[in-house]
């Protein structure tokens, strides 16, 4: 990870950590290898025109890498409407392919955990006690040296 | 009382991270303080498992980005007479007396604090009297933040254990384990302050301390102990080149960490004979 003043300040204050008592909807992004984990909570404002994600936070079981990713990705997805954060999921997972697998696994946690989340949210609307979803990552986190 | 355990459990890490910021002799009192914050918490957790009301280590998130020592005490002088407030409700009025009389006394000492200019916070990266490398300044930044985070979560993690364990030979060791965490977890916020990067260790999840198969997490403990040390060898070695006196305190670390690995082998075979009858 290249350490700009930016990514120390999500370091040092992560944006958006801790749960959300009011969220009307949760996903999860995991990786099954290592067992880290991202929960996404999310408070979908309804009575708008469009509804959009008005609060968001997250958890991590996991390194420093994906907290900074999940303090820099909930900022971008607060007070996106449902179509707007599954355009960032899209934005994001297109950019995570250029990226070596190990760098790649921690954001994808990330951005797995909000799509999930907003896919809940949708199936929520039809079944309101539907179970929060959970995707899981496709990168792998092992550096390619230690696969061997 | 879970009031009381949440305010106390913030009071403790504000008061150990005054104790970072601080650069002179306040500092040694700051990290009493903190460690006996520390004890009331571990106290009130006892009496809340005492009378069957169910916990956890949840807690606001705490800010601390000040540019003079004389807010942070600000700040925890009020979390600290809250905390007397709240008192007035925990049934066991002799733990009530001992955190007040306490309270009164850190109040009155944080009072009479002289005020400091706070570099913590200036995110200049670099140690006194070391010259690394900008690779080497990147590799100790982000070890010190996934290290200081991994410190506090086992003290939490050992913390709860011993709270809900009554085995004399397991708590021995989950108080040892506390206790190395506490000085790696002094170590890094030190050097994270000395770096202008201080930060409060981010809240634990629940499902981490909460443990439902302790064989299973102590046999995966042990493999991140040994990744641990893989990581402490990488960065002694990365930072080796330009400072051999961090190589030093990284190797120093290092081996600290093969007698927690034999601690909690020690724990497994405990667990799985009790298991196995």
């Amino acid at each position: 990870m290249s350490m700009d003043a930016m990514v120390i300040e999500h370091m040092m204050n992560p944006k958006n950590y801790g749960t959300l008592s009011a969220a009307n909807a949760e996903g999860m992004g995991k990786n099954p290898e290592n067992g880290e984990k991202v929960v996404v909570y999310i408070h979908v404002k309804e009575d708008e025109e469009k509804p959009y994600i008005d609060e968001i936070a997250f958890q991590a079981i996991g390194c420093t890498t994906t907290i900074v990713a999940g303090s820099m990705l909930t900022e971008e997805a607060k007070g996106l409407t449902l179509d707007g954060a599954k355009n960032l999921v899209a934005a994001t997972m297109q950019l995570l392919e250029k990226l070596p697998d190990e760098d790649a696994a921690c954001s994808e946690m990330v951005v797995l955990a909000i799509d999930a989340a907003v896919d809940t949210y949708m199936k929520r609307k039809e079944e309101t006690d539907y179970p929060m979803l959970t995707y899981q990552v496709s990168h792998t986190c092992t550096p390619k040296e230690e696969e061997a | 009382m879970k009031t009381v355990l949440i305010k106390t459990h913030e009071a403790w890490l504000e008061m150990l991270m005054a104790g970072f910021m601080s650069r002179t002799e306040s500092k040694q009192i700051l990290f009493d303080f903190s460690d006996i914050l520390f004890r009331h918490f571990t106290w009130i957790e006892h009496e809340l498992i005492e009378i069957g009301e169910s916990y956890d280590y949840n807690r606001d998130n705490i800010p601390i980005k000040v540019s003079r020592l004389s807010d942070m005490l600000k700040a925890i002088t009020a979390r600290l007479l809250e905390i007397d407030l709240q008192l007035v409700g925990t049934p066991d009025r002799d733990l009530a007396a001992r955190m007040s009389t306490d309270i009164a006394y850190m109040v009155d000492v944080l009072h009479g604090m002289n005020d400091e200019v706070v570099t913590a916070f200036n995110m200049e990266r670099r140690l006194p009297n070391t010259e690394l490398t900008e690779e080497a300044t990147d590799a100790l930044t982000l070890f010190l933040f996934d290290e200081s985070y991994k410190e506090y979560e086992l003290i939490m993690i050992y913390n709860y254990l011993k709270a809900h364990s009554d085995d004399a030979f397991l708590n021995r060791i989950f108080q040892i384990l506390i206790d190395e965490s506490f000085f790696h977890l002094k170590q890094f916020g030190e050097m994270m302050a000395k770096m202008g990067i201080l930060a409060v260790p981010r809240v634990v999840m629940r499902e981490l301390y909460e443990v439902e198969d302790v064989t299973a997490f102590l046999k995966a403990g042990i493999e991140e102990e040994i990744v641990a040390k893989e990581e402490c060898k990488k960065l002694s070695d990365a930072v080796g080149r330009d400072s051999q006196s961090l190589a030093k305190f990284f190797d120093f670390i290092n081996h600290q960490e093969n007698y927690h690995i034999a601690l909690m082998r020690e724990a497994l075979v405990h667990y799985e004979k009790a298991e196995n009858g």
